[in-house]
């Protein structure tokens, strides 16, 4: 039921257009990429998955990461102006509820912007790489496994923007930690791990490194915490704030 | 009332927004790595550059690639909120003010918070660059004279950002659509520096200028000359046309 509130306070704020129109603009990094230089990449050894994500997913992460900062601005955006969110509490509903409400259609669109950028790469393996052939399998589970490395920072991310009542200084948090982040992780290391930082990892990569397990286990754990605590924060939020 | 006395009250509206805070974490986080990471310095792989290059190259490259522009991003919607939120604009609209003349006070106070940055980042880069020097026993600065030049030539090539951020923040009412569409314009950057039409695209001027440094410090990186034409023509087009329609339309959303 909440979900389905959340839906529709968030029909009309451009919140849906933002990520297909996101997902489009990163979509165009590995076509573009590939136009310009086809020769480096043709050329280069490897899966050809792998070199298009290699050379094109820090960019593409780094659009689903700004994306999901700006939609959890925007979900609580609305709630906080013009007192949406003490109209609510009068409702028979838990601000927790909402909360994970709010995290499910984030995770939701998260789902689509990558799927939508997958794609992309797809057609560029199809296109530039065509003796190759697509393994669909892993393909899928890559798809699988970026949409899963995102839930922590978007689940971190809705927990901040719940907490600030100006927009700016949630947005201002949030851009923070994308850009410090970035600063510390220049490659799979400890820092991979925290959220604004997983979902730069890329699947072969960490298959490579033999840490699936490990990396997908900590940003479930990740994920579970930051909900729990956005969940009793929005319960007591009246108490706090 | 003037100009001056617009200025002072947007400064006024803005003195408990934190903001500088918001700016100047970003500045500290920058050198932390180049104190805690001393190979990052030294280790410049196969790049002829002299770590004291290196060590400021490194430093603003995050500063000029995105941090400048998320700044200005972030700016943009702190000033235009404090007008948004309660109905600012329309008590604005009620008093004898200019609304041309309050927008560009307010894109003054946009570009004064982009100057107070750089003035942290300077400071910043001389306080870390005296400890890292201390630490690894290197001189790792570079003279003011050239720190300055080069911190100065990023923050102007970041003014016709400033305004076509600024013109977006007026035009797009939904201040997140603005955000999302300012924070997604930074990304290609990278990519439109490589590109001969790269003077098209405000969004990447710092990273060029930097990249141009950074060509200075190591031959072969990158170009080691601006490209002064058609770059400069098409900033000043970009910046003047951007800011005209900002003041223009500046309010237009309440006054319908």
């Amino acid at each position: 039921m909440t979900t389905g509130i959340e839906h529709m306070k968030l029909r009309k704020s451009g919140y849906f257009f933002m990520f297909p129109a996101g997902g489009l603009l990163a979509s165009a990094f590995p076509a573009v990429n590939m136009i310009f230089r086809t020769e480096m990449f043709i050329n280069s050894p490897g899966e050809p998955y792998r070199i298009l994500m290699n050379a094109n997913w820090q960019m593409m992460a780094m659009l689903n990461v700004l994306l999901s900062v700006c939609g959890a601005c925007l979900m609580y955006y609305i709630e906080y102006s013009e007192n949406g969110a003490q109209k609510m509490e009068v409702l028979p509903v838990s601000g927790g509820n909402l909360f994970l409400g709010k995290f499910v259609i984030a995770a939701m669109e998260l789902g689509v912007l990558i799927i939508i950028e997958h794609i992309s790469i797809m057609g560029c393996m199809l296109y530039w790489f065509p003796s190759h052939g697509i393994r669909l399998t892993e393909f899928l589970k890559g798809i699988a496994f970026q949409w899963f490395a995102g839930l922590p920072t978007a689940m971190l991310m809705l927990l901040i923007a719940s907490a600030c009542r100006n927009m700016w200084m949630s947005l201002g948090t949030g851009v923070i930690l994308v850009f410090v982040m970035s600063v510390f992780t220049q490659e799979l290391s400890i820092f991979s791990l925290f959220p604004f930082s997983s979902p730069f990892c890329i699947y072969e990569s960490v298959v490579e490194n033999h840490y699936l397990l490990f990396f997908l286990s900590v940003c479930a754990v990740e994920t579970a915490v930051f909900g729990v605590g956005g969940y009793l924060f929005q319960e007591f939020r009246r108490f706090i704030q | 009332m003037n100009y001056f006395s617009l200025l002072t009250i947007e400064l006024k509206k803005i003195r408990r927004s934190k903001i500088l805070l918001i700016l100047f974490i970003p500045v500290i986080m920058i050198w932390v790595p180049g104190l805690v990471n001393g190979d990052m310095i030294f280790d410049t792989g196969d790049i002829p550059i002299a770590p004291e290059n290196n060590f400021f190259i490194q430093g603003f490259m995050g500063m000029a690639w995105f941090m400048i522009p998320a700044s200005l991003v972030i700016c943009t919607v702190l000033l235009t909120q404090t007008e948004r939120s309660g109905r600012g604009m329309l008590k604005m609209l009620s008093l004898p003010v200019s609304m041309g003349k309050l927008c560009f006070a307010k894109f003054t106070v946009l570009i004064l918070l982009s100057l107070i940055q750089m003035i942290m980042s300077v400071t910043v880069y001389y306080v870390c660059g005296t400890i890292a020097a201390e630490i690894y026993d290197y001189p790792l600065l570079l003279s003011f004279t050239d720190t300055a030049a080069a911190v100065l030539k990023i923050y102007t090539g970041a003014i016709p950002m400033a305004s076509v951020f600024w013109m977006m923040a007026v035009l797009i009412h939904s201040p997140v659509c603005s955000v999302g569409a300012g924070l997604a314009s930074i990304v290609p950057s990278v990519l439109m520096i490589n590109t001969k039409i790269w003077f098209l695209y405000p969004m990447s001027y710092p990273f060029y200028l930097l990249m141009v440094e950074y060509g200075r410090a190591a031959e072969g990186i990158y170009e080691s000359q601006i490209r002064w034409i058609p770059w400069l023509p098409a900033a000043g087009v970009i910046t003047l046309g951007t800011l005209l329609i900002a003041c223009i339309k500046f309010g237009a959303h309440e006054r319908r």
